[in-house]
């Protein structure tokens, strides 16, 4: 599309972006500078220290023997992991019932599944804490139906890794149900349809035809848990025991120390993480922004 | 349309039914301890009260908490709006250089993981010398909601009918009187839901608030965190606790039937089909859902 | 202009090497810390009407003021000021241990008051943190204990405002753990009670106790190899806590209460206040010898409410509420105007020596004090808790 013969030049809108961008370049792109800069020990928070570069403790985080946060942050994978893996799995059958049983309402529903969400995430994990603690609602309920004596309790429903993947459970599931949701609404339902037509059971329909077209949603949802758990460490704080804090934690702890050079060095590890996890899987994020307007997407 | 068997039916809505009781429990319990007249959250019940309320509302360290946050939230969800815009509008150029590399790094801060966000700002902070402070939180919050901004009004600026705006051209307005007078009202909606999920982001957010918030100045969730540890402070932050939650879930609703209400004087009440108005709020969820 | 963090390599070398234990001072100082950016006394200030009366204290959970709304123990210390000026004007920011809010102040210097133990003194002065007290504003400061006063002082100046004193030690339930083996602080790594036992998560604290088991000859100055032995301990001694607590009140004493842990590091108040309630709890004098602790006022150097801060420390430190502090938490006061025979457990006096300030640096005690290599003690402190 060319201008007017005889226009003079005018800045496209286009040009409109830099702001926002400066913004994300001071705001995001510097302190990621920042952290790599102190991880590799060319700068530091004790002003009058030499400053030199040094990979140090890169090398014993990655390769130190026993390294406790290696450990640490292969144990916040795991969980992040098994996490993402059962909410996922969870949410299927949520999003399956929305898209295909509940045809009138299914947006509704889908809002009511999402209201909690949009509450306070503190305040739920509070709740948690609340309900799982030593005499707290969950607990109660167990001695009142004799699984539990009197004055004794469930000693990993607290402060274990079970109340950690408990909660983050609870938070993602809603949100997971979303893309899986999105992708089976746009499926061509005709091609269901058809394999009815067909002869198949409804069940083998949806092994091979429904499950297979809404892979995609599926592992949109598995990575819209997995990317945020990895870094997770606000669940940890109020329902993690002393061995379960997560990766997230222990950056936390060390910015409260004046070792921000390991400290940064965690951090880096895990931006890197979230990083590689998002080249890995990015393909399947359906993020299209980049198509001329007057496209005719969703 | 293809359904499931009969049984196949009932199970997964049973599911579905549990399910919503699961996640709503843990609201309903906060509900409840509110209400409850005992220093600990614990059962059994020991009497209903309402002045864990009042006891919050005379608890000036909680207001300001409260008050600090929705300012902070305020102003943050506004720069948010406005970046936002610009960038979509900037987005919807058709001669954009580099403009994957630009929808990546606007889309940046969905990616990096808060924790190591607040601790960057605050080696930032510290190597330009300045000290913790809510205007910091505040950019803090902008950079985090500029995304979602993004993602709720370009695909609403995408999918307006240009030819309003053709025909504003046509008669002679400029650039930006066109932008002004017609495509900014049409973005009505889209720019509220920018300005609340922005708003509900930054309220809520607890690792860059934590890390750049001065010490005597907490933001609300930082204070909830504090004193979900203090007994003598926990019955008011859940009565607090409670409130939030029903304030936003009304706000879920408001927003909702606002949105229909929105649609239906665009639209003329006619047109107003309630399967297409299902189908935009679709269009919005499912912005989420595919981002 | 120096930032707050700017002097921390400067403080390695004041107290190269001179510590405390017995005698009169607590604190020798071989030099001057580079104090920065301390008002002197006197200098000119808006007078009390002016000021903005908004105070922000750093505070220890349970040490609220009375009148305020998060006082929930009956605390009588700060009711003279909060009849005046009302509770609604002070926030409290809490101190979870000494370690991180030495961070916290470090990361913002913004409070009026904090409430740290003596240890850290050092460290808030030589990163300009804090200023002195102006004695004369403090109409009960004759009757401090001079002994204390003096471990307050650095360059015969008055930073700290003493007001209580304890011990550190292993709180036990004596009908669940064996006599025998209650006698040191082995007893937080005897196996026989795993998972019913919670440390405190001060990194500081934990290192020195590892240090008496390990019979380090100055547990406050360890050597690099000594640091790395004590972190072996304390990584050896990790899955045998329940949690590490960081809360008294909301952590600590509730599951100990509910039997959730049976042995817990605390001062003394937790033990007078089960004793009381008529459980069986022993505090352990351990063979290696307790842990002792002074801690006191401290009076920020940015603070715009140098009046309202000293009316503040006045109303605890007076006679009837440090009373009131010894009858409801057993711990020391250093006010000794207090008559001690008016506290109602004379047993607990009499065990604590309450009435004897220079207790805390008997030799039969460790009084924790000031650690030259505090950021290495940091680090090895977070491999524990990761590992």
């Amino acid at each position: 599309m060319s201008k007017p013969a005889g226009r003079r030049w005018r800045p496209g809108r286009g040009y409109l972006v830099l702001p926002p961008l400066l913004f994300v370049a001071l705001l995001i792109f510097a302190p990621i500078i920042y952290i790599a800069l102190f991880s590799v020990g060319l700068r530091s928070n004790i002003p009058g220290t030499q400053v030199a570069f040094s990979l140090d403790n890169w090398d014993s985080f990655l390769l130190g023997e026993n390294n406790p946060f290696r450990a640490r942050f292969f144990y916040s994978m795991r969980v992040a992991l098994i996490v993402s893996v059962v909410t996922t799995i969870a949410a299927y059958p949520l999003a399956y019932f929305l898209s295909f049983v509940a045809r009138q309402r299914r947006y509704t529903l889908l809002l009511l599944l999402l209201a909690p969400f949009f509450t306070s995430y503190l305040l739920r994990v509070l709740a948690w804490q609340i309900m799982l603690n030593d005499e707290g609602v969950v607990t109660w309920a167990a001695r009142a139906v004799g699984l539990v004596p009197d004055d004794g309790n469930i000693s990993w429903l607290i402060y274990s890794t079970f109340s950690v993947s408990l909660v983050l459970f609870y938070t993602w599931v809603p949100f997971v149900t979303l893309p899986i949701f999105a992708v089976l609404e746009n499926m061509d339902h005709r091609l269901l349809e058809a394999a009815q037509d067909l002869g198949a059971s409804r069940w083998t329909t949806f092994w091979r035809v429904t499950f297979p077209l809404s892979l995609p949603g599926v592992i949109a949802g598995f990575v819209f848990v997995m990317i945020p758990t990895t870094g997770e460490f606000i669940t940890p704080l109020f329902v993690g025991g002393a061995d379960n804090q997560l990766f997230g934690n222990s950056i936390q702890a060390f910015f409260g120390t004046t070792n921000w050079n390991l400290g940064s060095v965690l951090a880096m590890a895990l931006i890197i993480t979230v990083v590689i996890l998002m080249l890995i899987f990015g393909r399947f994020l359906n993020t299209d922004l980049r198509a001329a307007p007057r496209g005719d997407e969703t | 349309m293809r359904t499931g068997g009969a049984v196949g039916k009932v199970l997964l809505s049973i599911y579905f039914v549990l399910f919503m009781v699961f996640l709503l429990a843990p609201l309903v319990v906060l509900v409840v301890f509110a209400f409850d007249d005992s220093t600990t959250a614990t059962l059994p019940l020991e009497g209903w009260t309402t002045h864990w309320f009042s006891e919050a509302f005379t608890n000036g360290q909680l207001t300001n908490a409260l008050v600090r946050s929705a300012t902070i939230a305020a102003v943050a969800a506004v720069i948010a709006t406005v970046l936002g815009l610009m960038a979509s509008v900037g987005l919807t150029s058709d001669r954009l250089r580099l403009r994957s590399l630009t929808v990546a790094s606007l889309m940046l801060p969905l990616v990096v993981p808060y924790i190591s966000l607040a601790v960057g700002l605050v080696i930032l902070l510290q190597a330009i010398a300045v000290q913790t402070s809510l205007t910091a939180v505040v950019l803090g919050h902008v950079v985090i909601a500029l995304p979602f901004a993004i993602l709720v009004l370009l695909p609403r600026l995408r999918t307006l009918d240009p030819s309003m705006n053709e025909a504003a051209r046509d008669l002679g307005a400029g650039d930006l009187t066109a932008f002004r007078l017609i495509t900014l009202p049409l973005l009505g909606p889209a720019l509220v839901s920018s300005f609340l999920i922005s708003f509900v982001t930054s309220f809520d957010e607890f690792a860059i608030a934590s890390f750049l918030a001065p010490s005597g100045q907490p933001t609300y969730p930082v204070f909830l965190y504090a004193s979900s540890r203090t007994p003598a402070l926990l019955p008011q932050v859940i009565a607090i606790g409670t409130l939030v939650i029903a304030l936003s879930m009304a706000l879920v609703l408001v927003a909702e039937g606002g949105r229909r209400w929105a649609e239906k004087r665009l639209v003329g009440d006619q047109e107003f089909d309630d399967e297409v108005s299902e189908e935009n709020l679709a269009e919005g969820l499912v912005i989420l859902g595919d981002s | 202009m120096n930032g707050p963090i700017e002097n921390a390599l400067s403080r390695r070398n004041f107290l190269g090497g001179a510590v405390m234990l017995g005698g009169a001072t607590i604190l020798t100082g071989c030099g001057s810390p580079a104090v920065q950016d301390t008002p002197e006394a006197g200098a000119s200030r808006p007078p009390m009407e002016q000021e903005p009366g908004e105070l922000s204290i750093m505070e220890w959970g349970g040490y609220e003021a009375g009148g305020t709304k998060a006082q929930a123990y009956g605390l009588v210390a700060g009711t003279d000021y909060t009849d005046k000026y009302g509770g609604n004007s002070i926030s409290y920011t809490y101190i979870n241990n000494d370690d991180q809010a030495l961070q916290k102040a470090t990361a913002s210097n913004t409070f009026d008051l904090m409430h740290p133990c003596v240890e850290d003194l050092p460290d808030y002065v030589s990163r300009g943190l804090v200023q002195p007290f102006d004695t004369e504003l403090l109409a009960s400061f004759g009757e401090l204990n001079p002994f204390l006063l003096e471990a307050g002082q650095i360059d015969g100046k008055q930073y700290m405002i003493p007001w209580d004193w304890g011990y550190g030690s292993l709180l036990y339930r004596k009908d669940l753990v064996d006599e025998a083996d209650a006698t040191g602080w082995e007893l937080a790594w005897n196996e026989k009670y795993a998972d019913k036992i919670s440390l405190w998560g001060g990194a500081s604290t934990n290192f020195e106790i590892a240090g008496l088991l390990l019979g380090f000859a100055n547990i406050d100055d360890p050597s690099p190899d000594e640091i790395e032995q004590a972190k072996q301990k304390l990584i050896d001694q990790k899955p045998l806590n329940k949690f590490y607590w960081d809360n008294e009140y909301g952590q600590m004493r509730p599951a100990f209460r509910s039997g959730t842990i049976d042995i817990a590091y605390s001062w003394q108040a937790a033990y007078a206040s089960f004793a009381d309630k008529g459980m069986d709890v022993g505090y352990m004098e351990p063979s290696q010898g307790r842990l002792s602790w002074l801690c006191g006022f401290l009076l920020g150097s940015t603070t715009e409410n140098y009046y309202h801060a000293h009316d503040y420390v006045e109303s605890f430190i007076n006679r009837k509420a440090s009373e009131d502090l010894v009858n409801l938490y057993s711990y020391g006061a250093a006010n000794t105007a207090i008559d001690i025979n008016r506290i109602e457990n004379q047993a607990l006096v009499d065990s604590l020596k309450l009435d004897d300030p220079a207790a805390i640096s008997s030799d039969d005690v460790h009084l924790q004090t000031w650690m030259p290599n505090s950021a290495a003690i940091d680090t090895a402190w977070q491999e524990v808790v990761a590992s």
